[in-house]
């Protein structure tokens, strides 16, 4: 124990030149992304149109430019931020979770979220006429999505040493339970409902609009803002229960709100967009690899929002003639980046 | 009664828990006085850490009354409670992905409220705890990387950050090699805060704690300084173990010499010896020891 040593501790994060220089790329990419996204797509848009278009719409300068600037405003820029959204608030929303239920495999769907909203979905698609699909299918999801996450807390105990064990497996049971009721209501329904479940369930933007963006943006940002508001408590629960409580914490209620928050988070972007896999699992993890032993919570989100931005200009253009669910391309780029990331981790750090 | 209460820092009194029927603890008294160390000793499944686990409020006793400064401690919010009472455990999670100086800030948690950043002063506070306890060197380094004496020395240091008026630790010597064993026991003494620690190590505890709480089956069994704690008949009696206890050359509290060979655990020498009492005087004899 040497008590000579006079060397005074580094405590300030984000030092490492390493570090700086990811968060400057970052920078740059979240400030080039909404020209460069908007400018992808079906019509043949320049940046410069782009530009054009915001500074009409933002500054008053210039002229309007017709279809392109209905385009741009109406369809491509409402798509872009609701991208944004829904890689943030799955990001986000898996981060909390990984943490406070000290499972790595946590996802925002743990909890038997997207099959019950996927049965809420098959539901309306099978029992409502196809004219009022754009309000009762994610109506349906959504509570499809409550119900399951309902039943998730009535079941997980108050006692702690057991809660985090009940909460996840009574999460995988009535993930099977409503993911049979839809099955078997698929299985009897006809093979265009089945189509339209089959790319709900894939995960989409192409509905996004001004009105359909407010609910989205509303709940995700009021919920990051209360998970903000207790991250250092987040923060602590890593170190076990029983140090959390020793910390002041209370556990179990903490943990409790965070999966309410986090579910109604996914609940309303199920709804919205479809279930869009692997980013709430991979987002969180890339985090962690790229900046070890911190837990950049915003960060999380700004990354998450902007991968998902870039899912969606691949969604649209990887295939001339028609669009691609975002779902599919998550889960075939998330595996290979993550595990690019970490054969280049793991070989640096042994 | 009032007059102790000036430095009284925890009083507990008629102690018991039950779980599912079954006594786990039972008729618990014993008061701490300021700047104290008090040991917790017995054998396994004693009820040493249910005790603290009362203690720190993680289990909610079935009967009797905890005080700390003359207030329940039911009565503490959990922020107020984890103000005054810091706790040093066992064990941490395994992926425990925190360099030093992140986990020792964790102290900071009751003392912040929501929206508060660690600021200069709190990071003074967390690069104190570090020299304090030595590890101003590692504070960079991952938590998981350290051994397992620095390991121990780190969450003391976050309890040091915590500024309680009473810690309480499980076991902290466990899996440490002797040189650690003394250090993390030498460094509460340098603390100058109050301190209940399970202890496994009867000599380390006789070493190195003001007082004793031995615990058998979940009752209090002798509480008092080491040398009216531990003596021959009581650790043959809890312990089922032959030995002798001289007076200790350099601190002068009770020495341990532990002799080996005689299983008095088996059945048959235990029934044979029908109380301990002669067993530990026949063992005396053997050995030609002197009379306590």
């Amino acid at each position: 124990m040497s008590n000579t040593s006079s060397v005074t501790p580094q405590t300030t994060p984000w030092k490492q030149p390493l570090d700086l220089l990811l968060l400057f790329g970052l920078l740059l990419l979240g400030l080039i992304t909404p020209f460069a996204a908007t400018s992808f797509g079906a019509a043949t848009i320049t940046s410069s149109d782009v530009l054009q278009v915001f500074s009409h719409k933002f500054l008053g300068l210039g002229e309007s430019m017709g279809v392109t600037e209905r385009i741009i405003w109406e369809l491509r820029l409402p798509r872009v931020i609701l991208a944004f959204i829904a890689g943030a608030g799955l990001s986000i929303a898996g981060s909390v979770l990984q943490t406070v239920t000290r499972n790595p495999l946590a996802d925002p769907y743990l909890f038997g979220i997207s099959s019950g909203a996927s049965f809420g979905a098959v539901m309306a698609l099978t029992l409502f006429s196809q004219s009022i699909l754009w309000l009762s299918l994610p109506l349906g999801a959504f509570i499809g999505a409550s119900l399951s996450v309902l039943m998730v807390l009535s079941l997980c105990g108050r006692n702690l040493s057991t809660q985090v064990e009940r909460m996840l497996l009574s999460g995988v049971a009535i993930s099977f339970m409503f993911g049979a009721m839809a099955s078997l209501l698929l299985y009897f329904s006809s093979p265009q409902a089945a189509a339209s479940v089959l790319f709900w369930s894939l995960g989409s933007f192409a509905k996004a609009s001004w009105s359909g963006l407010i609910l989205p943006a509303i709940i995700v940002s009021l919920c990051t803002v209360i998970i903000l508001l207790f991250k250092r408590q987040i923060v602590a629960m890593r170190a076990g229960d029983e140090t959390a409580h020793t910390l002041g914490i209370n556990v179990g209620r903490l943990r409790l709100s965070m999966l309410l928050l986090c579910s109604l988070i996914t609940a309303i972007l199920v709804a919205n967009c479809g279930g869009i896999g692997f980013i709430g699992l991979m987002v969180p993890h890339t985090v962690r690899l790229l900046f070890p032993g911190k837990y950049p919570l915003l960060l999380t989100a700004a990354i998450g929002g902007l991968f998902m931005v870039w899912v969606d200009v691949l969604a649209r253009t990887l295939l001339s003639y028609q669009e691609l669910p975002v779902g599919i391309i998550t889960s075939v780029m998330g595996s290979v980046f993550f595990l690019f990331i970490l054969g280049g981790r793991s070989a640096k750090r042994i | 009664m009032s007059k102790q209460a000036l430095t009284t820092v925890l009083a507990v009194s008629g102690l018991g828990w039950q779980l599912n029927g079954l006594a786990i603890l039972a008729d618990i008294d014993f008061s701490l006085a300021k700047g104290q160390m008090l040991g917790i000793i017995g054998p396994n499944g004693a009820g040493k850490s249910s005790l603290l686990r009362c203690l720190y409020r993680f289990i909610k006793p079935t009967t009797g009354q905890i005080q700390l400064f003359g207030e329940d401690i039911s009565a503490l919010s959990a922020k107020a409670f984890a103000k005054q009472i810091a706790v040093v455990l066992q064990d941490t999670p395994h992926h425990f992905e925190m360099t030093t100086t992140q986990l020792v800030s964790l102290g900071l948690t009751p003392h912040k409220g929501a929206f508060e950043f660690t600021n200069a002063s709190d990071r003074q506070v967390v690069a104190q705890a570090l020299v304090k306890v030595g590890l101003a060197d590692k504070a960079n380094q991952a938590y998981e990387s350290l051994s397992g004496g620095e390991k121990q020395r780190a969450l003391i240091a976050r309890a040091i950050v915590q500024r309680p008026q009473l810690l309480i630790l499980d076991e902290p010597t466990n899996h440490l090699d002797i040189r650690y064993q003394i250090q993390t026991l030498e460094l509460l003494h340098t603390l100058n805060i109050t301190v209940i620690t399970s202890i496994h190590d009867l000599n380390l505890a006789s070493a190195l704690c003001d007082e004793l709480l031995l615990l058998d089956k979940g009752r209090c069994l002798a509480k008092g300084t080491p040398k009216q704690v531990l003596t021959e008949q009581r650790i043959a009696e809890v312990f089922d173990v032959c030995c002798e206890v001289k007076v200790h050359p350099q601190h002068g509290n009770p020495l341990i010499s532990y002799f080996y060979g005689y299983h008095l655990g088996e059945k048959a020498a235990h029934q044979a010896a029908v109380d301990a009492n002669s067993a530990a005087s026949t063992v005396a004899a053997d050995k030609g020891a002197t009379d306590v």
